[in-house]
């Protein structure tokens, strides 16, 4: 692997060569070196665009500010960065220049990403929050999203699995939708839609995130969820630039420590099964050896081979240390009448679960025409290729194995417990079985692409108006071999989907200024969208297969009841508005309407109204604070806004007619029946949100302090609300229900140090936010009980949407003496948890259940410290999660049932018998006994964190070694992903943030929900960033 | 400057809307029927219908829950447990049952669809032929079918023939017991009339001859025994049906259409299974039939000490010695099972058919008929007829002298019932309408240990108000305060 690196290494150096050849200058042109530093700190500025002026020749300055051109002794440097006042310097004959650069008015001048246009970050009403990609690419991660985490104020970023490629769940100020999704919407340069697997880190620009409802409302339809704007590279004027990012590193994943294997493993397998058998018949003698007697049953023996195993922890056994790979180039530049930038980028990242991988394959294209004075057009196309092996199992499946069962026998067949003894052992197959069996594949082919046209009308007034699309097209093709399943039957389907979304938007703007410190400006839009998909699944019939050579379905018989294809399609109709008016830019006033109409609601309700108020006062342009050197910059702000959702499927306001088969004469045919009840009124979910906020800088801005508060009501929910079953169905979807998130936000950056040599800046962010559920159309609370595990998540006027609800355990009963001293449900043994009896009345009822906490977290913090010393640099991104528990149902896998692996950590401390009563807590944990311990705070476990996200150290080398080949900067950096994490005591999981059934999505939903969430994984990668 | 932004947006409007517009906002559903679209023609309605048989085919198959654990012929396994399961095994149930809310849930969601296929009958006009009324027969037979489960498990409940809103919904008191058997014996009456005899209907659909059967069974929980004699001998007499000679015959996917057949619920291995089988198959599974089992439940010792030698249901219903397929050649382990579901099959998808009702049961409907309206030779001949099958002969035929008394011909019944009916789903109800189960059910044998010579005992609570179980609380939270009366027993 590694002579495939510098193999790739040595490829872009001599493309370098010859990409790189000079063009002629003027003939006293010579090279001129130099640095280009921020007025107030001091501090190198990366990225910063130098134009030798009336020419096309430039460049751009390096991480740590430097930059050679060349330029005659005579000509003028013309210097521009974004939100710094761009400045010309004459060289007057210098070899080396410093440039010092004022930001421009003030410090926070920078521009911002809105919808529909850009705007001053002063000059913002509403909070929006951003973050710029200056080494978020070269965090070794296989999705974007991994770079994120920490590093946005009110912006949850959690992985929930860990396999290659998973997309993670992302929140913005909470979850407040139960049936119609909390994703936020991705805007893409402009295209709502996407998602953010389909970019590459490489070619964003910045990120923004529009979290209050004032400013995401102008998405109105789409917005309740948050928007996320990204931002991608462009190309500026000059020569040609080329950047290369490459890193190759290697991941290895958090494990346990703690399985039991011999011996040990064998006397706790023996007290399993006498504790087995006294549960059954309290009059079992135990001391009747356990195995080769009649007199003990033989459910309850314990079979030698226990003991005389090949001692293999499953867990290591399934996992692996695994290479990972990323390399982007690309290449920007143009003249002042047309600007380009193109890419391309190859990922490939090996799972740490054995048999998972994800490549992903991008290339990008902007470019932007100016083709006469008042109209200038552009087109962008991003198109990406991506592929993925994964498991479909969790990882309790594997771990879950006893050590008694070998990997693979000498004849190549996977032994099984069950092949070891026909006893009470599991029968699943081998989990190398199943691993090196299963061959599931998923493919997207996706392309977000968008051309415009741009005139200017007069001045101030222009029209852009665009068409745009999102296509992508998903690909799962499945086989399992026969001996990967317990049944023997192979077993395949073949699904594809795919979604085009065409959008075509049209965009009035005015800006304009008055006499007397008016500011002005205005859009009115319209925009027209309309998506069409299409699924096509097909299904083998089980051990159809004729062979097990050919994967693909024309080797199988196809199954007639599953297979099938469905189109489906909506539409939405958009017009929307936004004014925004400042007076001497210290009074700020915006205002928006935006209204939808869908294709998804009931012809009664189609259209939404979604209107927006913002205000904002800069205090320290008053002249009373003039005078208050302290302060440097204070601005306070309020909001207020509706934003909607929609993201139910499609139709589902109809009374729909689905299959419902039978097989009269031995047939299956596809009967009828209504799916779903007819509701002529659905309509939008809305979110009407208020946010304050202040923004401080302090001593000259090197304390910065961004405050919100926020409160949100989304109402109307779509929501499946319980009917009598006597109508047909027992939910109907509805616009029933109130939920609302408040919350605070901190947002603080220092720079601590500025030293020539040494800086130090640091950005710390804290988030808090409270769920609460406030009117379910009538009834209190709504509670659903997971069948297996008798756990309840419910619903409940003035708690957290989906709090965990069970029975709270206040110690074991710890011997029959000890049966009636607390109230028990009935078949209550010794070893069983105590419940307390919530109500008092001497009963365990169900009326006893209690909340027993929420899988949301209560605050989370994130904090990225900046370190650069002479050619060094130095990023840390940490991030914290409080509050949040986890239903860690997993661990039931690991305490003796069915005789499968055991954690000493989890078995060690059970009730064992009247003499070993283990920790007090822990209950003797069996199937036997599931719902006692699964039904109650037993697995529910704290599920806080610190994470240590992201290390990256990098060192710049001196320019003058490469400047022969052409080089402009380079820069060497090790970066580590998740290196350290801790958790609380007492967590058991894999993952802090891990859960198998997802997150909300619909009433029944399980968050927090763990029966195996696989490891996360550590990478230690080492990576390469040159421009030329 | 306002207006300005207003009239902009109007002539964005005005541009884009006039073609746009509606063609995006009201758009036709290309892959799904809706009910406005529907029910046009003869073949959709048969489609519809078919939409029923489906409701109760997956319900069909985790009946035993309700229907046969609570009594003494099976208990729940700790190997896969089920929610609400144990309660119901050990007579605790109480509201929040997650079996119980399932099953009432199902049962309404089927008597919709029934409903729908009857409200709509008219709107086709190409019926050929008998169809219109084979539709209204067949929707009428399953709705009665499901009633007769409702009420037989909760008493009255709300009586649902049409369609109903919401508001409607939450506003409907209980039937009592009576009206709801009134609905289910008019609807069977109608079936009897309208449906054809078996052989003009599919396979695994209902008939003339499952109508009168069922109507007849209706009558014995009514113990309106001259109704019953008269329509349980038209069905013992008129439709051809006959008991096969093996009874291990009537448990074979290749033989399960056979002469004793008067209603099954069809299912079809792989493609449209029932996990029936597997169900009941211990976890490490069984060699020749299956890799591994569920083992939800397992027989209990009560009933499997009470077949005799000689009796040819014993093999085919409980097997004693268990052979797994990963050891086939070791010697057999004491792990009895219920085998009456066990034939090769795919895990958790046996395409064996499950009978709701089948000829052994109506001759014991018709002995228990005849005894009841005097016809004690009659009563005596029936029930000889399944015990001379069992037995290969009459060396086991009870005589006169052996049901000398009403208690007597109720023991002997029962208990013919039981040995022949087992987890067919009846046999909790043959306790509660004969009030069996006060005594029968204070104690269950369970894991019988062969070197013990003893089984397992538990002692079990069975209370008068347990002939009908609690309505689910989370259905009676859906009705408007005071509407839905919790059954006695059961109130909080």
């Amino acid at each position: 692997m590694k002579g495939r690196h510098l193999y790739l290494f040595g490829l872009l150096v001599a493309l370098a060569g010859i990409c790189s050849t000079r063009p002629a200058y003027a003939q006293d042109a010579h090279e001129i070196k130099g640095i280009v530093v921020d007025s107030i700190g001091q501090t190198p500025l990366p990225g910063v665009t130098i134009v030798v002026k009336g020419t096309s020749n430039g460049a751009a300055t390096a991480p740590t500010g430097e930059f050679s051109i060349r330029a005659a002794s005579n000509a003028v440097l013309v210097v521009s960065y974004i939100g710094y006042d761009r400045t010309e310097v004459p060289v007057g004959g210098r070899t080396n220049i410093r440039i010092t650069l004022s930001q421009s008015k003030t410090m926070l001048n920078e521009t911002v990403v809105i919808g529909y246009g850009a705007m001053k970050k002063s000059s913002v009403t509403a909070a929006v929050t951003k973050v710029e990609n200056t080494i978020l690419d070269q965090v070794p991660a296989g999705r974007p999203e991994a770079a994120l985490v920490g590093r946005l104020a009110g912006v949850n970023i959690s992985q929930n699995r860990a396999q290659p490629g998973q997309a993670p769940t992302i929140r913005i100020r909470g979850a407040s939708s139960i049936d119609a999704g909390n994703e936020p919407l991705v805007v893409i340069d402009g295209v709502p839609g996407g998602n953010l697997g389909m970019i590459n880190m490489n070619d964003v620009q910045s990120i923004e995130v529009l979290k209050d409802a004032s400013s995401a409302a102008i998405y109105g339809s789409r917005a309740a969820g948050g928007v996320i704007i990204v931002t991608m590279k462009k190309g500026s004027a000059g020569k040609t630039r080329f950047n290369f990012n490459g890193f190759a590193g290697i991941s290895k994943s958090r494990l346990h420590d703690d399985w039991m294997t011999g011996q040990e493993y064998y006397d706790y397998a023996v007290k399993f099964q006498n504790r087995e058998w006294r549960w059954a018949n309290p009059n079992a003698d135990i001391s009747i050896p356990v195995w080769g007697d009649a007199r003990r049953p033989a459910t309850y023996q314990v079979n030698p081979v226990l003991n005389n195993g090949a001692n293999v922890i499953w867990q290591d056994e399934v996992m692996q240390t695994a290479p990972m790979q990323s390399y982007n180039i690309s290449a920007s530049g143009g003249t002042e009448k047309m600007t380009y930038y193109v890419s391309g980028t190859y990922k490939d990242e090996i799972g740490t679960m054995k048999n998972t991988w994800f490549k992903s394959y991008g290339v990008r294209a902007n470019v932007d025409v100016k083709a006469s004075k008042a109209v200038s057009i552009g087109f962008m196309l991003n198109p990406s290729y991506s592929k993925r092996r994964m498991t479909d199992r969790v990882m309790s499946d594997f771990a879950k194995i006893p050590s008694f069962v070998e990997v693979q026998r000498p004849d190549g067949t996977y032994p099984r417990p069950k092949d070891y003894w026909g006893g009470p052992v599991s029968s699943q197959t081998s989990p190398s079985a199943i691993l090196n069996g299963t061959y599931s594949y998923g493919a997207t082919f996706s392309n977000v692409g968008e051309a415009y046209l741009k005139v200017d009308l007069a001045k101030g007034l222009s029209l852009r108006s665009s068409v745009g699309s999102t296509i992508a097209y998903n690909n799962s093709d499945f086989f399992q071999t026969s001996y990967a399943l317990s049944n023997f039957q192979n077993n395949g389907n073949d699904i594809s989907t795919s979604n085009i979304n065409m959008l075509n938007e049209n965009v009035l703007s005015y800006n304009t200024s008055f006499r007397g410190g008016h500011d002005l400006s205005a859009i009115a839009g319209a925009s027209y969208q309309k998506n069409r998909s299409k699924g096509s699944y097909m299904y083998a019939v089980p051990n159809s297969f004729v062979n097990e050579t050919i994967h693909t379905l024309n080797n199988a018989v196809i199954d007639p009841t599953k297979s099938y294809t469905a189109n489906s399609a909506w539409g939405l109709v958009s017009y929307f508005s936004r004014v925004h008016y400042g007076y001497k830019e210290k009074y700020l006033l915006s205002a928006s309407i935006r209204t939808d109409g869908s294709s998804r609601f009931g012809a009664n309700n189609k259209w939404g109204y979604f209107p927006s108020a913002s205000v904002a006062w800069r205090i320290k342009q008053e002249d009373f604070m003039k005078d208050l050197h302290v302060v440097s910059d204070l601005k306070v702000r309020g909001s207020w806004g509706i934003t909607g959702n929609f993201n139910i499927g499609d139709f589902q306001y109809l009374g729909q007619i689905k299959d419902a088969i039978y097989s009269p004469n031995n047939t299956p045919i596809k009967g009828q029946a209504q799916s779903n009840f007819e509701n002529n009124d659905l309509g939008w979910e809305k979110t009407r949100g208020w946010d304050v906020g202040i923004e401080i800088g302090l001593l000259k801005n090197r304390i910065q302090i961004v405050a919100d508060y926020y409160s949100k009501r989304t109402y109307d929910l779509l929501y499946q609300v319980t009917v009598p079953a006597s109508t047909g169905f027992v939910s109907g979807l509805s616009n029933i229900g109130d939920v609302s998130n408040r919350g605070f936000e901190i947002e603080l950056t220092t720079r601590n140090i500025l030293q020539p040599d040494f800086t130090w800046q640091t950005n710390f962010n804290l988030a808090m936010n409270k769920n609460r559920v406030e009117d379910l159309g009538g009834v209190k609370e709504r509670i659903s009980t997971d069948g297996t595990t008798q756990m309840s998540w419910i619903l409940r006027v003035g708690e957290p949407m989906f709090s965990y609800y069970g029975y709270r355990t206040i110690g074991v009963f710890n011997d029959a003496a000890s049966l009636g001293k607390y109230p028990s449900l009935a078949g209550t043994k010794p070893g069983n948890p105590i419940f307390e009896d919530t109500n008092g009345d001497g009963f365990i009822t169900p009326a006893d259940k209690q909340l027993l906490g929420n899988f949301q977290p209560k605050a989370i913090l994130g904090m990225v410290n900046n370190f650069t010393y002479r050619n060094f640099d130095l990023s840390i991104a940490m991030q914290a999660s409080l509050g949040a528990k986890m239903f860690t149902y997993e661990n039931q896998f690991y305490q003796g049932a069915l005789l499968g692996a055991m954690r000493r950590s989890i078995v060690a401390n059970q009730w064992w018998s009247d003499s070993e009563t283990g920790d007090g807590r822990m209950p003797g944990s069996a199937l036997s006994t599931l719902t006692r311990q699964s039904g109650s705070d037993i697995y529910i476990e704290d599920a806080s964190f610190l994470a240590v996200r992201n290390i990256n150290l990098g060192y710049t080398l001196p320019d003058a070694a490469f400047k022969r080949l052409g080089i402009n900067s380079f820069r060497a950096y090790l970066s580590a992903g998740n290196p350290f994490i801790f958790t609380k005591k007492g967590f058991h999981g894999y993952n802090p943030e891990g859960s198998t059934l997802g997150e909300i999505g619909g009433v029944n939903s399980r968050p927090g929900y763990n029966s195996g969430s696989e490891p996360i994984s550590r990478v230690y990668a080492i990576g390469f960033n040159f421009n030329f | 400057m306002k207006r300005i932004f207003f009239s902009l947006q109007a002539l964005a409007i005005l541009i884009g809307a006039a073609g746009c517009h509606d063609a995006l906002l009201n758009m036709k559903p290309e892959s799904i029927l809706t009910t406005t679209n529907y029910f046009r023609s003869s073949s959709e309605m048969n489609k519809a219908v078919i939409g029923i048989y489906s409701n109760l085919q997956a319900r069909r198959m985790t009946d035993y829950i309700i229907m046969d654990a609570p009594s003494d012929n099976l208990y729940m396994s700790t190997n896969t447990p089920i929610a609400g399961a144990v309660d119901l095994d050990g007579l605790t149930m109480n509201t929040e049952n997650n079996v119980l809310g399932n099953f009432w849930e199902s049962n309404y969601a089927g008597i919709y669809r029934a409903n729908q296929v009857l409200l709509n009958i008219d709107k086709p006009k190409d019926y050929a032929g008998n169809a219109k009324n084979q539709y209204i027969g067949e929707a009428k037979f399953l709705r009665a079918l499901l009633y007769f489960d409702m009420v037989r498990t909760f008493g009255g409940v709300p009586l649902v023939t049409a369609q109903v809103s919401i508001e409607e919904a939450r506003a409907q008191r209980r039937a009592s017991v009576d009206e709801v058997y009134n609905l289910i014996i008019a609807d069977l009456k109608d079936a009897v009339e309208k449906l054809p005899p078996a052989a003009n209907m599919e396979k695994g659909r209902t008939s003339k001859g499952a109508a009168t059967a069922l109507l007849g069974k209706v009558y014995i929980y009514r113990k309106d025994y001259n109704n019953a004699k008269e329509v349980l001998n038209k069905a013992v007499n008129d439709f051809g049906y006959n008991l096969v000679p093996n009874f291990a015959t009537l448990w074979d996917p290749a033989t399960e259409d056979n002469s004793e057949t008067v209603f099954a619920v069809k299912y079809v291995e792989s493609v449209n299974g029932q996990t029936l089988s597997t169900a009941f198959i211990p976890n490490g599974g069984v060699y020749g039939i299956v890799e591994r089992g569920v083992e939800t439940a397992l027989p209990s010792w009560s009933l499997n000490k009470r077949y005799v030698a000689g009796d040819t249901r014993k093999a085919k219903t409980i097997t004693d010695w268990l052979v797994t397929p990963t050891a086939p050649n070791d010697p057999p382990t004491f792990y009895p099972y219920v085998s009456k579901y066990a034939n090769k099959h795919l895990y958790n998808t046996s395409g064996l058919d499950l009978p709701v009702m089948r000829f052994a049961e109506v001759l014991l409907l018709q002995s228990e008929a005849l005894y009841h309206s005097g016809d004690k030779g009659g009563a005596l001949t029936a029930l000889n007829r399944v015990r001379e099958r069992a037995f290969a002969g009459t060396s086991h035929n009870y005589t006169a002298t052996d049901i000398a008394n009403a208690n007597d011909f109720l023991d002997k019944l029962l208990l013919e019932r039981q040995l022949e009916l087992a987890f067919e789903g009846d046999r909790w109800y043959d306790l509660v309408r004969t009030g069996k189960y006060l005594t029968v059910m204070t104690q269950e044998e369970r894991l019988y240990v062969p070197a013990n010579n003893a089984a397992e005992t538990v002692t079990l609570s069975p209370q008068s108000y347990m002939t009908v179980f609690p309505i689910p609380q989370r259905q009676a939270d859906q009705y408007d305060p005071g509407v839905m009366d919790q059954n006695e027993g059961y109130k909080k």
